[in-house]
């Protein structure tokens, strides 16, 4: 038996020809932290208007800690939210178990490599929501102070160590870069050679241009250039540009919320990833996360509706203007904010530059998933720490991912 | 009649929470975990009986078997290691005169600290310029000025036992008073060859990567090796404690007859304390061996601080195999590896019952 007032307010939009609200609830999951603003704010800001006149309420259940346990947990269990995030490293996983279910939504507006890195035997099972690439962002007082020239665009691996080495001899508490041995970022000086990671019979073949961009990288810490993040004390190279250990940070547009907090007063510059000298071209990493509706919810099309809202213009608008991430849409490429000279908004068009860089490839590694990075991260850290050279390092990561693939 | 039944079936009763919980978390989820390890399963799709290959799969993965033998390596060690260092600890406590309260908590602390705050502790004294490296440099800087410290010691200390023996009988070699004028004099003969510049320290600039590091030491990975260290540190106090409890139940009537019978501190030590602390020593021991064969957080904790192949042990396998990143879960894979590993941890404490330290004392 329906309340009083529920009684009224439905014979209410009987009467008035409104759409009888369907009152579904969607329960919505992606990470804690400075996401649960982004979303809520999403939810509350820009789209509470929207969400009501569909009848959709929307609960957001942020999950701290491993995200993708969580989801695989949740899904084998039955417990899953409706709506849900998937990160290009591991959605493969999600869609091969025919746990997501297709989008039906107009994807044109998306970009296409993105659109792609979702798409699974034909299918697209998440819109993208946001992206990150890999940029160089450096601290201008630093290159001031050592009176070297700052990072260009149109620097080369070779002038770019030049510079971070010239930084380091000017002023020896400095090091250029803080380096760490993973795939995650060596991965874009891989690539920019035109090495693929994997080639059309779908084996890895650490071949010459690998061994190329290889040898750059672990000469990095030798030449003067770098230090290992580890030896300065730190986990990732963005602690070491917050704490002045280095004049230069090879990371994502991540990088500004952690400098936000760290290092507010830092006068900071970003510019693309180095040329390979060789072939002349850049290389990077698209990393991206998609909203994916869960195969087994009950309120499917709900779900779907709200994932649509989630990324739509209006609402990628917003975020983007808010400084919190990079839009998925093509058509925001333009937006006046890219065009402020505020630091947070030049990372972001620097960062938006790199989705069309000339070798891109998304962060993902087919059926053998992270495992595919192991032997190659073994092997720049051996080399780096000097416990042996690259000839033996690569030909054991070569051995182990002969091994791997064969399977 | 009446009141034994009533009493067989308050019985039932009392036993019954414990049969129902092992019954579902231990009996259910081990026959679940058996089935699934004949099986090709990644949560979602309908398991497909695979027969022996993932026990084939197992044995020729290569991950598996530097898993295996890392786990063995580390148990071995730790086990030993912490057993000694315990019962050593316990009778230096229960000897303790003074402030023995103050003495036992201090002990006790690593033990109350969670393994995760350890761990980070430990991640951070690792570093390669870190605490445990300030320390192995400073030994080798100075490793002339130790040696020629102990080597003072023991000279001045030789010469005045053996010059004390040719009038009294009696004299330890460790007799406290000659020891610490041997301490003083091999000081002073340090601090004096050192002023006249007769030391050289030895100037290094050393990094160890104690634990992102793919060298080995011995039989086991460095990092390893390292993770054993605190995995040392954190469970002796609590062993420690057991012997402790062991050992004050110990008469001390024992100890006055062997005195009497003219036994000396090692005699009364390794003829009595040993003996009479074995069960005690079973129990450490037992809870050791498992304690170390399943020992995953320390590892977990870790991450990406070391590689793979140096960190990695069975129980670790079996999450890497349950939650691989980026990739479809093998729960085939990771039920084979849970069995491997439940039934050598239970093999490997058999193993200890019968030719090891036994239960009873003798």
């Amino acid at each position: 038996m329906l309340l009083r007032p529920a009684r009224t307010l439905a014979a209410a939009t009987m009467l008035l020809g409104l759409p009888a609200l369907a009152n579904e609830t969607v329960r919505i999951s992606g990470w804690g932290g400075s996401e649960v603003a982004i979303v809520n704010g999403l939810l509350t800001d820009v789209l509470a208007e929207k969400l009501a006149k569909e009848g959709i309420t929307v609960k957001y259940e942020p999950v701290d800690g491993e995200f993708s346990q969580f989801i695989i947990n949740g899904l084998s269990a039955g417990t899953a939210p409706d709506l849900f995030y998937v990160d290009i490293f591991w959605a493969r996983s999600v869609f091969s178990a025919g746990q997501a279910l297709p989008v039906t939504q107009d994807v044109s507006g998306f970009a296409a490599n993105l659109v792609e890195a979702f798409t699974y035997e034909g299918k697209l099972y998440a819109i993208p929501k946001d992206f990150n690439t890999l940029a160089v962002h450096f601290n201008k007082d630093i290159f001031d102070d050592a009176g070297v020239a700052y990072p260009s665009d149109g620097d080369t691996w070779k002038t770019l160590q030049e510079k971070l080495v010239a930084v380091h001899e000017a002023l020896p508490e400095v090091d250029g870069l803080c380096l760490v041995p993973e795939y995650a970022r060596f991965g874009a000086f891989a690539l920019s050679t035109g090495w693929t990671p994997f080639d059309s019979r779908g084996r890895t073949m650490l071949d010459q241009r690998f061994r190329r961009a290889f040898e750059f990288y672990t000469g990095l810490v030798k030449s003067g250039a770098a230090v290992l993040a580890a030896d300065a004390g730190q986990s990732w190279a963005g602690g070491c540009l917050a704490s002045e250990r280095a004049a230069i940070a090879i990371e994502g547009a991540w990088i500004i919320s952690a400098l936000r907090d760290s290092a507010p007063n830092m006068n900071l510059g970003t510019v693309r990833m180095p040329k390979d000298l060789e072939s002349g071209k850049r290389g990077n990493i698209v990393f991206t996360v998609g909203w994916t509706v869960n195969a087994a919810s009950k309120v499917s099309k709900a779900a779907a509706k709200v994932a649509e809202l989630l990324t739509s213009k209006e609402a990628q608008q917003w975020v983007l203007e808010q400084g919190l991430a990079l839009p998925s849409r093509t058509g925001l490429a333009d937006n006046s904010w890219l065009r402020g000279g505020r630091p947070e908004q030049m990372t972001s068009r620097v960062i938006l530059e790199g989705l069309s860089d000339d070798h891109v490839m998304p962060y993902f590694f087919g059926k053998v998933g992270g495992s595919w990075m192991q032997p190659i991260n073994a092997a720049l850290n051996s080399v780096i720490l000097g416990e042996t050279d690259a000839d033996t390092a690569l030909a054991s990561a070569q051995s182990a991912l002969d091994r791997m693939l064969a399977n | 009649m009446g009141r034994a039944g009533s009493e067989e079936r308050s019985g039932w009763l009392f036993i019954l929470p414990f049969t129902v919980s092992m019954a579902l978390f231990f009996v259910y989820a081990i026959v679940r975990t058996a089935y699934y390890s004949f099986t090709d399963f990644d949560l979602f799709k309908a398991p497909s009986f695979v027969g022996l290959s993932n026990y084939t799969a197992l044995v020729s993965d290569e991950l598996f078997l530097t898993a295996l033998r890392n786990t063995i390596g580390f148990s071995l060690i730790v086990t030993t290691v912490q057993t000694a260092l315990a019962l050593a600890l316990a009778v230096l406590v229960n000897h303790a005169v003074r402030a023995r309260g103050l003495v036992r908590t201090v002990f006790y602390l690593p033990s109350i600290m969670s393994s995760a705050a350890m761990t980070l502790i430990f991640l951070w004294l690792f570093q390669r310029d870190g605490f445990m490296t300030a320390i192995v440099g400073v030994v080798l800087a100075y490793h002339r000025h130790i040696l020629l410290f102990f080597v003072g010691i023991a000279a001045v200390q030789g010469a005045l036992v053996l010059k004390a023996r040719r009038r009294y009988d009696g004299v330890s070699i460790f007799d406290p008073f000659f020891l610490l004028v041997a301490a003083a004099s091999a000081l002073t003969l340090v601090v004096a060859c050192a002023l006249a510049g007769l030391l050289p320290v030895f100037d290094n600039d050393l990094r160890v990567s104690w634990l992102n590091t793919q060298q080995r030491f011995f039989f086991m990975p460095v990092t390893l090796w390292s993770v054993a260290l605190m995995n040392i540190f954190t469970t002796v106090p609590t062993l420690m404690l057991l012997f402790l409890a062991g050992l004050q139940s110990i008469p001390n009537a024992l100890y006055d007859a062997a005195e009497i019978d003219g036994a000396n501190a090692f005699q009364r030590f390794r003829h009595i304390t040993v003996p009479a602390l074995r069960p005690v020593t079973f129990a450490v021991v037992t809870m050791s061996i498992i304690g170390t064969l399943q020992m995953f957080d320390q590892v977990a904790i870790l991450g990406d601080a070391a590689p793979l192949a140096s960190r990695v042990t069975l129980a670790y396998y079996v999450y890497e195999n349950a939650f691989p990143a980026g990739a479809s879960s093998r729960i085939g894979m990771a039920s084979a590896a849970a069995l491997v590993l439940g039934i050598l941890t239970i093999a490997v404490v058999y193993v200890q019952k019968s030719v090891g330290v036994k239960e009873r004392a003798e």
